[in-house]
């Protein structure tokens, strides 16, 4: 009969490091058919980890697969689950599943610039498409990061921005809401760190991720102030999920369901829904 | 899930076959069947056919004989249980166990039966294939009857259902002056028929013309009227539980959830849940979409007439089967039939 | 030789340190108490108990501090309110009373601990395992017939004109005149049945109806209606239209600060009754006490009285029944009704006062209570939410009329509204006084 779908691989602990304040890095070593179903994903997918014994919860994959064959995933400590991750350390076993959901056409995005928005922990699951561009950087445009946080504490993969900056032809633009005495860099929100950086829309993709009231206003600005058509601004959204496979019922936007049809949209789809993600 | 049963034969039995051969199938299967609890009707197992709660004997709850609750818990149940975790140290070991009983479930109405398919487009129909529903509907015959009457609260007439539509059923039977006249729908429901000396008969069941009771807006006509404060004054009556989507045939929402069964012990559980409640979406860091009961109200009804029917490729058809248990079971007296009329008017 | 599980809760204060006095002293005390230290017996709170018996245990003991002692002066005093309540529940509920004690022990009482542990273990012994949770596939065997009440009232002959005119009367100048931002009253649906209604002005007023079919709490709309909203005007006054029984609800939640007295205006109406779905009077009109609202700010009287003497106890056959019963019959008689329960939380969401913005019996972490709609779960939801009620409970019984499964559980409230009255003298909604088991950490109520 069929395989319960249910059910997740379970996967081991290879590394858990601290990202940022309440934000954590797991490493997943997939085992038995996990490593199968794990071989190839696409950058924007999502898998649910379980914590077991305390549930499971959707998180971005946040590497790419070409980085792999270990799958990284970056949890903020706020709920049941997410603090019983917080506790387990290497070597212990969680579950995954998946991978789920749709992801970022990065085919299309060959020979386009890129412009990619992350806000706080909303950077995680942007990581793989930093990642894929990096390896392969002949094939992509422009890359322009654009970073954020609202403390200095809270931004995310800080040891990587050289390796980014290093990169022909990327620029990486940080700021944050609320500096610390050491803070050199921008300040302020995601909007104003944009509308200094001014990207041009010509032959440009943007891809946000964030808190919902962050994408609204960054979305807004993009096609109101910079003149981006909304079908170029692609984002990932988010809902709570059970199921993550389209059965349950719960993560629809409207008629759509972000564990399936999502979670990456682009602002034409998402504006043409009946709900709003807000 | 049913081949037509290529002979199309017919019988006509007595309520006493009918009773010897649903005696026969309890011996064998698990029968499941109308019987009265605690003033209710409800679909429930019974080891002998006197426990069924015959057409003479439908209480006032139930006058035309549609139970509380729908055949979706026999396919859905409540609580189901995903998967069995121990953990020992570090290491983890997860079981699984499926249903696998053979049931027949007697009596059920045309409405019950079209949510069964229409769960079905769902669990079946679309990918991943939801291994626990598979095998309760694989393993399961549906033995349908037509209603004789309507409650004040069914309206599957104006929802393309009719009270003798014998389409999502095994088997049919229609109780008439002479008896019970058996119709054959599927091949699965031809095994379970033992023919021998039933009566063959040439007469045949027709489902009759019935006319819509109200027209019911097209999928396409409820985009338009999203933004409607209508959503917000209909709800204000709501209470925000969860009746109306328990009872519903095609409610299919669930929670997932681990339960401590004891230490190092879990069970990963899937249970029945409903848009309904003030915390469906609420996400871990707060934030709670839908947070008022007009959204939460609207989007019960779009999901049914629209959101469903375009996820799952319904065509033209709603996930509505019109069975009217919401109606009669709403306590703050919400009313689909409303809605339904309201929309067709025009703005 | 079977060995009973003790689940003992000790204050980290007194019986704690008596337990440890004990150890010291090496005075025996039995293998079988798995203590549980909490900073007071008042901290012991009725989730934790069931949570005990849920999980296996064949017996509860709660120790605190001598009365007078206490470290936090009156902790004690709430196990001493609380936990009698919660024994007389799940004895009605069918598990032997001898299996739960709650006692006193100071610091220094070793003997005392010892002998305490001692007896109770012993007591427990001889009860024989515990026979409280279920398996998931246990299976009621139908077999109770509770007698429907024990007088079966016909509803009366009623003209409800007279009323009605006044409250459409009353509603309209309220909405004129602007005392007023809404009236919630009774309307009939188009199919004809009876339900909730909100009016926003005045010409809308001749939507409201009054007739045997009023069943409604209205009350529990209010905590809704009259919730501030932060950055927004506070809201205007509401008009309710309440009978006797719901008006009291609204004393209960002035008393719990959830809205001021002054927020709402009550319409309150002098009640002949409310039909059951049977066509007779409903069991809670049959035994009620009140015929004029109690919290009322305009009266509808009718021009004369057609109050019907009523029996003085509700369903008082029916608990003597239960209450007379073997507790394993008793047992049986709550799992089966529960057994029919689908869990979808009309029985709270109608009760004007199960407000909680979550409820602990849903929360995600689930720690009192798994969320399978399953038989054990259910009954702890159900008996769990009737003790939330104990002192607070007004007796509307739409927590039952709202039940689509046919489960008395206005049986639990009136249960644990008698013991509450034998106890405290209380009952709820007479006053603005909250429930006597409540603790009201404080009584100011906070604008915006």
């Amino acid at each position: 009969m069929n395989e319960n779908p249910m059910l997740p691989y379970l996967g081991k602990l290879v590394e858990v490091r601290d990202l940022a304040s309440e934000i954590k890095l797991f490493r997943v070593e997939m085992l038995n058919g996990g490593g199968e179903a794990f071989k190839s994903f696409q950058p924007g997918q999502f898998a649910f980890v379980s914590a077991f014994g305390l549930g499971e919860a959707p998180f971005g994959i946040a590497n790419s697969c070409g980085r792999g064959p270990t799958v990284d995933f970056a949890v903020a400590r706020l709920g049941s689950v997410t603090t019983g991750l917080h506790e387990l350390g290497e070597g212990d076993m969680v579950g995954v599943r998946g991978p789920l959901g749709n992801w970022f056409p990065m085919k299309k995005f060959k020979g386009k610039n890129l412009i990619v928005l992350g806000g706080g922990i909303g950077g995680a699951p942007l990581r793989p498409v930093i990642q894929h561009v990096l390896d392969h950087r002949a094939d992509f445009g422009t890359l322009t990061i654009l970073w954020a946080a609202r403390h200095p504490s809270l931004l995310v993969f800080t040891e990587e921005y050289n390796e980014w900056r290093a990169a022909p032809d990327t620029y990486l633009h940080l700021t944050v809401d609320n500096p610390d005495e050491k803070w050199d860099q921008n300040v302020g929100l995601i909007t104003q760190l944009l509308e200094k950086v001014t990207p041009s829309p010509e032959n440009s993709v943007t891809i946000t991720c964030g808190p919902p009231i962050m994408i609204h206003f960054v979305t807004k600005m993009l096609q109101e102030k910079l003149g981006f058509n909304p079908k170029n601004n692609y984002v990932t959204l988010e809902a709570r999920m059970h199921c993550g496979m389209g059965k349950c019922g719960r993560c629809n936007l409207g008629e759509k369901l972000i564990c399936v049809d999502g979670p990456v949209f682009n602002m034409e789809e998402v504006g043409g829904l009946l709900e709003t993600y807000l | 899930m049913g081949k037509p049963d290529p002979d199309k034969k017919h019988w006509l039995i007595s309520q006493s076959e009918l009773e010897s051969w649903l005696d026969g199938i309890a011996n064998a299967r698990t029968l499941i069947a109308p019987r009265l609890e605690a003033g209710l009707l409800l679909y429930r197992p019974v080891t002998k056919s006197d426990e069924i709660a015959w057409n003479r004997q439908l209480p006032r709850s139930s006058p035309s004989g549609r139970p509380v609750l729908s055949v979706k818990e026999i396919f859905f149940p409540p609580t189901e249980v995903l998967f069995s975790i121990k953990k020992t140290g570090q290491e983890i070991h997860l079981a699984e166990s499926f249903p696998d009983w053979e049931t027949v479930v007697f009596g059920v109405r045309p409405c019950d039966a079209h949510g069964v398919k229409l769960l079905d487009a769902l669990f079946l129909d679309t990918n991943p294939v939801d291994s626990f529903y598979a095998r309760r509907r694989e393993n399961t015959t549906l033995i349908g009857l037509t209603c004789q009457s309507l409650e004040s609260t069914c309206f599957c007439t104006s929802v393309g259902g009719a009270p003798d539509d014998a389409h999502d059923v095994d088997i049919m039977l229609i109780e008439t002056d002479e008896g019970f006249l058996v119709e054959a729908v599927t091949e699965k429901g031809r095994f379970l028929i033992p023919g021998g000396e039933w009566k063959e008969t040439t007469v045949t069941h027709r489902s009759s013309n019935y006319a819509a009771q109200f027209p019911v807006p097209d999928k396409d006509n409820w985009p338009e009227h999203f933004n409607d404060d209508y959503w917000s004054k209909i709800s204000e009556r709501c209470l925000s539980c969860r009746a109306c989507a328990y009872v519903c045939p095609t409610c299919r929402c669930f929670a997932v959830r681990d339960e401590t069964i004891s230490p190092g012990e879990f069970e990963r559980i899937r249970c029945w849940d409903a848009c309904a409640g003030e915390n469906y979406r609420r996400v871990a860091g707060g934030h709670k979409p839908r947070a008022e009961k007009g959204e939460r109200l609207r989007n019960r009804f779009y999901c049914k007439f629209y959101y469903y029917p375009e996820q799952y490729g319904l065509g033209t058809a709603s996930a509505c089967t019109g069975c009217g248990r919401c109606i009669e079971v709403c306590p703050a007296g919400v009313d689909i039939t409303e809605v339904l009329i309201d929309l067709e008017k025009p703005a | 030789m079977y060995e009973p599980r003790i689940i003992a809760f000790l204050c980290s204060w007194c019986s704690y340190t008596g337990a440890d006095t004990a150890g010291i002293a090496r005075i025996k005390s039995p293998a079988n108490i798995r203590a549980i230290r909490v900073p007071c017996s008042g901290r012991v709170s009725p989730e934790l108990v069931m949570r005990a018996f849920d999980q296996g245990a064949d017996g509860v003991l709660v120790l605190g501090c001598h009365i007078g002692e206490c470290h936090y002066d009156t902790g004690n005093h709430r196990a001493a309110k609380r936990l009698p309540i919660l024994k007389s529940l799940l004895t009605f509920a069918g598990l032997e009373p001898e299996r739960i004690r709650l006692d006193w022990v100071s610091a220094s009482e070793g003997d005392r601990f010892s002998r305490l542990a001692g007896e109770f273990t012993d007591s427990v012994r001889a009860l024989g395992p515990v026979q409280w949770r279920v398996s998931h596939d246990w299976k009621p065997v139908p077999k109770w017939n509770l007698p429907a009440t024990q007088e079966v009232i016909p509803y009366p002959e009623t003209d409800f004109t007279a009323k009605e005119d006044a409250i459409r009367a009353k509603a309209r100048e309220l909405l004129a005149n602007g005392q007023v931002s809404c009236v919630i009253g009774y309307e009939l649906s188009r199919r004809g049945r009876t339900r909730p209604v909100f009016i926003y002005a005045p010409e809308e007023a001749n939507r409201l109806v009054w007739n045997q079919d009023c069943t409604n709490n209205l009350t529990t709309y209010l905590t809704g209606k009259l919730r501030p909203v932060k950055g927004k005007e506070p809201p205007k006054p509401v008009a309710v239209v309440v009978k006797p029984c719901d008006s009291k609800a609204i004393n209960v939640m002035v008393a719990e600060n959830q809205y001021r007295r002054d927020q709402v205006y009550a319409l309150g109406v002098s009640c002949e009754g409310i039909q059951g779905p049977d066509g007779n009077l409903q069991t809670r009109c049959v035994t009620c006490q009140e015929a004029v609202p109690i919290v009322c700010d305009a009266l509808i009287s009718g021009a004369t009285s057609s109050f019907i003497p009523r029996l003085s106890s509700y369903a008082k056959e029916e608990i003597t029944k239960l209450q007379d019963a073997a507790p394993s019959d008793r047992m049986e008689f709550w799992l089966e009704q529960f057994d029919r329960c689908i869990r979808c939380y009309a029985c709270r969401q109608a009760c004007p006062m199960c407000k909680c913005p979550e409820c602990l019996y849903e929360r995600d972490e689930s720690t009192f209570v798994g969320l399978g709609i399953r038989l054990n779960e259910k009954r702890t939801f159900h008996l769990g939410r009737a003790y939330h009620l104990a002192g607070r409970c007004v007796g509307c019984n739409e927590c039952e009329r709202a039940c689509p499964m046919n489960i008395p559980i206005g049986l639990l409230n009136q249960k644990l509204a008698e013991e509450i009255e034998a106890a405290f003298d209380h009952r709820a909604g007479l006053a603005v006084v909250p429930s006597p088991i409540v603790t009201v950490l404080s009584g100011e109520y906070k604008e915006g």
